[in-house]
């Protein structure tokens, strides 16, 4: 069979993988609109080619020494050249088969989750634009694609958020997840312009060449890198940039696991590894990495650990093991973050799609109310559920285990013990907040926090018409996903063996037998999260309150995200609303319309006045006349 | 000669826009031709002064026709300021404002 070579196969496959959700988009939006079944089958039948042009591409490439690279002329100004096409190395491989597998067992899932919705069609096209964002994101080879994707993944975030747009809330927190990812995404472009400005092009192999490191100064390259990881502050919803994720769980539940856990978010931290070696040339921006990963991996915790809505905690979760996965990876350690990223890309849309089960059946995200009206009735949602909270908690030979080990490995190799003890902390308060939040849905005693205020269903409630076919396209996405975090950990040597052939330049692979102890603790710490969430929430006669909440100032502090919100509402209104807009308000009103209108009504003043020249008495005319001669006669004789 | 030339000269001028001034702002037809007259004495200081600074006789000489001009133009004058009261029944300049 000749011509079916990897040189010769690799351009149409990439090129029908990621472009073809963009047809089924606009099909769906122009053609479909009104047969939700046919739109169904178009999103999913080509989110099924992806996936298979991603398998083919994965083998065609499993041994490649260098990233394959293909452009065709886009910008051309002067000297600088851009392109679009897709660059392709061991990275962005992954990421595409992560993005494709995952996105293609949640629209499976849609299909029962979503069933009876007005929106069916729409909800479709949208998941479909947002594949194709995300695939082109991962395969971009400059910024300037890149970049380019990245507001399109933003803009279908903010399309799927507010996708059920007459709930208030739905529709605002759309928006202020666009706003504030935009203030990233601001930082980022100025970092980009930067580099364009002293690279001369925006090639990321460029960037990630040493020929950058000679082009730029330090000081350049610390800020160009500072402000591009401002973007990834934004997208990946780190320290301060982070309220907008829990509130983005306003969208429907398959929304919530494929964008706000397992991609689109991830996109961020994608984004880091592509720039790896640019980052890598400037010690203070990973520093500052470090600190920002570390802070929000806490922060986010102690958010979770208070919260009764289940896809609020799930998503404080994200926030957290992102900020982990940025910890691992200004550790020095590229596998750490990656192989983080694929194996918390499959448990936690595990998480949200059985969480999505559960709120799907009872209509309410209460985990109270969850537990009490009887959850753990549905065995295998519930089964999923826990398997995927011990990988979160990094619970032994789950695959979460595997990538916490490296992440803390790599934690471990540095001088200050202060990373590897937040990251320890960042373990007991994980396994503390996941097993609390199954204790509660599996043990529901009627003792506990009163019932208060529950927080209002996600989902309206569709009834519980729910066929066996139903019930298999609900649960069959969970299975795969269970037995992928089950059997992902085993893959782990592969794995790195597969990105390590990739020609990226300047790393070092930190040797993983560096500290035999510290699985040991690591696992220790789990167990004892586990092992006090048990003691408060799950054994017979528990009292059902956290530490936290017999501590009603921290208890306070933890629920009100920290008043970040608060924070951000006071800048917001004094800042913005009263300082700058109430400026540029006055400056309109009184200099701008002042300076028009005014020069109106002074031509109207001034032909007023001098219309009583005209009046007719012969005296103006005289007058007229001598001013005439005398100012002549000034001006010739003077 | 004993009076500086300039200090004629700013006679002349004053004595000038004293006339326009009269002229300009006084609301009698009858005041606006006694402008007219002041003006033209104005004129003549200024004739007589230059002759005696530039010792030409030619400048005095104008003096006295414009003297005889101005005779002549004050009974045109008041023949037409009768004339046009007549006609209006006003001194005031406001009442002949029909070319407006």
């Amino acid at each position: 069979m000749t011509g079916f070579s990897a040189e010769t196969l690799t351009l149409p496959t990439v090129a029908l993988a990621t472009l073809l959700p963009f047809a089924a988009f606009v099909v769906i939006l122009l053609f479909t609109r009104s047969r939700p079944r046919l739109s169904a089958a178009v999103a999913v039948g080509v989110s099924s080619v992806s996936l298979a042009g991603t398998l083919v591409l994965l083998t065609l490439h499993w041994n490649m020494e260098k990233p394959v690279q293909h452009t065709a002329r886009w910008l051309v100004s002067g000297t600088i050249e851009i392109g679009m096409g897709y660059l392709l190395d061991p990275v962005s491989l992954l990421m595409l088969a992560v993005v494709a597998a995952v996105s293609f067992l949640i629209q499976v899932y849609s299909l029962g989750y979503m069933a009876g919705d007005p929106g069916f069609s729409r909800y479709f096209a949208f998941m479909s634009l947002f594949v194709w964002a995300m695939f082109n994101l991962v395969v971009s080879p400059t910024m300037f694609q890149l970049y380019i994707f990245w507001e399109l993944v933003g803009l279908s975030s903010y399309l799927l958020i507010g996708f059920w747009y007459e709930k208030l809330m739905a529709s605002q927190a759309g928006k202020k997840a666009f706003v504030m990812t935009r203030l990233g995404d601001a930082a980022m472009f100025l970092g980009i312009l930067l580099v364009l400005l002293h690279l001369g092009n925006l090639d990321i192999l460029e960037m990630d060449s040493p020929k950058a490191a000679a082009s730029m100064s330090p000081e350049l390259l610390t800020l160009s890198a500072l402000l591009i990881f401002g973007g990834i502050v934004g997208k990946s919803a780190q320290f301060p940039l982070l309220t907008w994720l829990p509130d983005a769980m306003q969208g429907p539940t398959p929304v919530s696991a494929l964008l706000h856990s397992s991609t689109m978010v991830a996109a961020g931290i994608y984004l880091y590894e592509r720039l790896y070696p640019f980052f890598l040339f400037s010690r203070t921006a990973m520093t500052v990495g470090l600190a920002v990963g570390t802070v929000s991996m806490l922060l986010a915790s102690t958010m979770a650990m208070v919260n009764r809505d289940i896809k609020q905690i799930w998503a404080y979760s994200t926030i957290s093991q992102l900020g982990f996965m940025l910890m691992g990876l200004d550790a020095g350690s590229l596998f750490s973050g990656a192989f983080h990223l694929t194996t918390h890309a499959a448990f936690k849309a595990l998480l949200f799609l059985c969480s999505g089960v559960f709120i799907h059946r009872y209509a309410t995200n209460d985990i109270f109310e969850l537990g009490r009206q009887g959850c753990r009735s549905l065995k295998i949602p519930m089964a999923c559920l826990i398997i995927a909270a011990g990988a979160l908690s990094g619970l032994p030979l789950l695959s979460g285990f595997f990538s916490k080990e490296v992440i803390l490995g790599s934690l471990a190799e540095l001088s200050n013990p202060l990373w590897l003890g937040a990251g320890l902390l960042g373990v007991f308060l994980t396994s503390y907040y996941a097993f609390r939040l199954v204790f509660i849905l599996l043990f529901p005693g009627e003792s506990g926090p009163g019932h208060g205020e529950a927080p209002e269903a996600s989902a309206p409630s569709h009834g519980s018409a729910h066929s066996r076919f139903h019930e298999w396209i609900l649960d069959g996405p969970l299975i795969v996903l269970a037995g992928v975090t089950l059997l992902l950990g085993l893959f782990q040597v592969p794995l790195e063996q597969f990105l390590r052939g990739g020609e990226i330049s300047g790393l070092h692979w930190p040797d993983p037998l560096h500290h035999p102890v510290l699985p040991y603790v690591s696992v220790a710490l789990a167990a004892l999260g586990l092992g006090l969430s048990w003691v408060e929430f799950g054994r017979r006669g528990a009292p059902r309150v956290g530490f936290v909440e017999r501590l009603p100032g921290l208890f306070r502090l933890f629920s009100q995200r920290w008043y970040l919100d608060h924070v951000y509402g006071f800048l917001v209104d004094r800042g913005i609303d009263r300082g700058i807009s109430r400026l540029l308000y006055l400056n309109d009103h009184k200099v701008i319309d002042g300076f028009v209108d005014g020069t109106a009504e002074s031509t109207a003043a001034g032909g007023r006045i001098t219309a009583f020249l005209h009046t007719g008495m012969i005296q103006y005319r005289l007058l007229t006349t001598f001013a005439v001669v005398v100012f002549l006669a000034l001006y010739f004789f003077l | 000669m004993i009076v500086p030339f300039s200090h004629i000269l700013l006679l002349a001028g004053v004595l000038f826009s004293l006339g326009m001034f009269c002229a300009l702002a006084r609301r009698n037809l009858i005041m606006i031709v006694l402008g007219i007259e002041i003006m033209l004495n104005g004129a003549s200081i200024a004739f007589v002064g230059s002759a005696l600074h530039w010792q030409q006789l030619e400048g005095q000489a104008f003096v006295l026709f414009i003297l005889a001009v101005a005779a002549a133009e004050v009974s045109l004058g008041l023949a037409i300021l009768l004339h046009a009261f007549r006609r209006t029944g006003s001194f005031d300049p406001e009442a002949y404002n029909s070319l407006k």
